[in-house]
């Protein structure tokens, strides 16, 4: 199509587009210096917070050093502190299991559990709000607390060992110390608090759902179980893309918890824990240190990309 | 539970004054920098910065004492005080920023780690002045690698058996008979038949065991295999660090089950408590002792000869002391007059006054107390003072590589691979 036989109807809205376009740019000073204010300090700060220390710790992962005598001290030595982190560190191995434990239980277990909690909360029964509060509960009490809660429940003679009649030292299930049992306890309250974060986040979303699509769904016969995947699911999309989110990144990131418990040995190392030991406390290796973020940063970050890509050239 | 005093939280001064460290590894926050007033100044005082670390109870009040009595003596300390576990994890930072004159630290290798990166100026003119009041295992702790003096050493505690005299004459067990490892062993099937836990272990917080290690490996191979082997100038692959996991491991079925699930404090309470028969643990296991009448009844013994060449002539009691930093060389004489201070009596007693306790300047009063005294007895009868491994190697090799390897032997891993990874371990380590 050539210009020659545009219609001067095409001609006059092109042109008022231009004009609208034009007037959409006409800012004046004091619009662009906030406009500049606004876009450019979170930018700022963004790259000099978050960008730039990603950026370093990169780069560091790629070198010796302990932290003292500024950059010069700094020894480039390519993949060494992978390579030895691979081979050598007997944390590494139970570090990348267990983060991948934390992460299918999450997934498979405390996640759903959570949505189905949300959703049977969500018909109104009797005594909701009581089961609201209980099962958010975990989330409002402080993780200090929380070790004690069940160091109480698990110790050798703690509640599970008292019924079970183990009263002596030699007779009692060691669930802390034994490097086989501890995780799995630990699994166990981490669900316990994910399960009341995702009941809440699901709630939230279940609310949106206009009551009137269930309502139809019912009339047209559909049971309880195809209405909630063919109809609250796909309504939820926004909502199930967080949860998604939430549940990788918390199940990567678990640091704290282990930490209170035995600052993340014997069986329950993570690889937040090792970040940190060898970045700070006495340790200083920040090399090593680097390396496992970088590790950390890339687990977290792949199945987050691949699932929002996935997700959105569904859309399209 | 929540007990993570880390090495830095043995210092005698946090645990035996009662002051856990608690959970403040990750609570703590930043600085809780308190810059105390000096006293009134004297015109003719000379002026000099003191970082302490000594934040938990009763150390201010201890600050506060030696503070005016330095004021006394012609030295205004401006005094900052950092939280402890805090000052220990920023103490690369600090060092390298604007650090105060004198700070606290510890002997070992944690100093000449810090002297070998020229983060540190010599004390050698104080110590000049200074020899005569402590015996030369203070001066040898106080020496960096290349022979100069750093630190001056202020107090310690000594690491051994500690018992219940009550629980050991129910028992029938002679404490004095305690001579050889055999001895030590059949004193350990006594305690198990009348129903005692006959050595209470911990190692949750990866450090508690590395006492039991020290004592075993410097009782089996002696002192300089110890000391040659925690400085990498002897292998973990060595077969006679194999002999000491083994004599380790003749004392693991008299241990309670779970010392991964133990700290310091749980295991120390089941001697307090009359389950345990006794605990190799550092003196500081006396804060637990709240009662006097449970007080009066502890005791320690020392650990028992293995290898008769070597007998019981090295134990670990780490000293606890003060070091000038770097930025002290644009103020030495009054840096020096304040480390000078410090080592003197004055200074102990003073400190003494409030909290008794073992100092390194042999003058220092010493309390009559029969327990502070046995503790005196021990390490007088010393010939070689080991800090404790994670003072006495490199840091990023203690933590969190043989602290792991402890863990991992504890729980039944096989001695010879843990060996092995040790020295693969240790070679990797980046050039220091």
């Amino acid at each position: 199509m050539s210009n020659d036989v545009a219609t001067t109807k095409e001609v006059k809205i092109a042109k008022a587009d231009r004009k609208v376009r034009r007037r959409n740019h006409n800012f004046s000073n004091g619009d662009r210096a906030t406009i500049a204010t606004f876009v450019g300090v979170p930018t700022l700060i963004h790259i000099f917070m978050v960008w730039i220390p990603a950026i370093c710790t990169v780069l560091l992962s790629f070198t010796f050093w302990d932290g003292i005598g500024g950059l010069k001290n700094i020894k480039w030595v390519g993949f060494t502190n992978y390579r030895q982190i691979v081979q050598l560190d007997a944390d590494f191995g139970p570090a990348i299991r267990n983060n991948l434990y934390w992460l299918a239980v999450f997934a498979l277990i405390a996640t759903p559990l959570g949505i189905l909690l949300a959703y049977y909360i969500d018909k109104n029964l009797k005594g909701t709000k009581f089961y609201q509060t209980s099962f958010y509960m975990p989330l409002v009490i402080s993780l200090a607390v929380t070790g004690i809660i069940w160091d109480y429940v698990f110790n050798s003679d703690g509640l599970i060992n008292s019924l079970l009649g183990n009263n002596t030292n030699d007779s009692a299930i060691d669930f802390w110390g034994d490097p086989h049992k501890n995780i799995w306890v630990v699994l166990f309250i981490a669900s316990w608090r994910h399960i009341g974060y995702i009941m809440l986040l699901y709630l939230a979303g279940m609310k949106s759902v206009d009551p009137s699509l269930r309502e139809a769904a019912a009339i047209d016969g559909a049971t309880e179980w195809s209405t909630f995947r063919k109809v609250v699911v796909p309504s939820l999309r926004p909502v199930n893309v967080i949860i998604i989110v939430v549940t990788i990144i918390e199940s990567l990131r678990a640091f704290d918890l282990v930490y209170i418990i035995n600052r993340g040995t014997n069986g329950l190392q993570l690889l937040g824990v090792l970040v940190y030991d060898n970045i700070l406390g006495s340790s200083m290796r920040i090399g090593w240190g680097a390396a496992y973020a970088t590790l950390l940063f890339i687990l977290c970050i792949g199945p987050i990309i691949v699932y929002l890509y996935q997700n959105f050239s569904r859309d399209e | 539970m929540s007990d993570m005093i880390n090495e830095e939280g043995v210092s005698r001064r946090s645990v035996l004054k009662g002051a856990a460290a608690g959970a403040a590894v990750v609570a703590a926050g930043g600085l809780l920098g308190a810059t105390a007033g000096s006293t009134a100044a004297n015109a003719a005082n000379v002026t000099a910065s003191f970082g302490s670390n000594n934040s938990n109870p009763p150390g201010p009040k201890e600050d506060a004492a030696w503070v005016a009595a330095a004021a006394a003596a012609g030295i205004d300390v401006k005094l900052n005080v950092v939280d402890h576990n805090t000052f220990q994890n920023q103490i690369n930072t600090y060092l390298q920023g604007t650090p105060d004159d004198v700070f606290d630290w510890f002997a070992g290798y944690r100093m000449q780690f810090f002297a070998k990166k020229g983060l540190l100026t010599p004390a050698t003119a104080v110590w000049a002045k200074i020899n005569a009041d402590f015996a030369p295992g203070f001066k040898a702790a106080s020496t960096g690698l290349d022979g100069k003096q750093y630190l001056v050493p202020t107090d310690w505690y000594p690491w051994a058996l500690h018992y219940r005299k009550s629980v050991w004459k129910a028992a029938g067990v002679n404490p004095a008979s305690i001579k050889t490892f055999a001895d030590l062993v059949a004193a350990c099937k006594v305690f198990k038949a009348k129903g005692y836990i006959p050595m209470a272990m911990a190692d949750k917080g990866g450090w508690e065991a590395m006492g039991t290690f020290d004592i075993i490996n410097m009782r089996t191979n002696g002192y300089q295999f110890h000391v040659d082997l925690m400085a990498g100038r002897a292998k973990w692959t060595d077969p006679r660090v194999q002999k000491t996991f083994a004599n380790w491991k003749t004392l693991i079925p008299f241990q309670n089950k779970s010392p991964l699930n133990e700290t310091d404090q749980t295991a120390g309470t089941m001697v307090l408590q009359k389950k345990a028969a006794m605990i190799m643990m550092g003196s500081f296991t006396s804060g637990l002792y709240t009662n006097k009448a449970d007080y009066n009844d502890l005791a320690l013994i020392p650990f028992p000869s293995i290898n008769p060449a070597y007998g019981t002539d090295s134990i670990d009691a780490p000293i606890d002391g003060v070091l000038m930093s770097n930025a002290a060389a644009k103020n030495l004489p009054a840096a020096e007059a304040l480390m000078e201070f410090i080592a003197s009596t004055t200074f102990s007693d003073t400190i003494t006054a409030i909290a008794p306790g073992l100092f390194a300047n042999k003058h220092a009063k010493v309390s009559a107390d029969p327990f502070i005294q046995s503790q005196v007895k021990l390490v007088n009868a010393t010939k070689h003072v080991a800090q404790f491994l994670d003072r006495d190697t490199r840091p990023d090799f203690a933590y969190p590589i043989v602290s792991a390897a402890i863990q991992k032997f504890l729980t039944g891993g096989d001695a010879v691979a843990i060996a092995k990874n040790l020295q693969a371990q240790w070679d990797a380590l980046p050039p220091a």
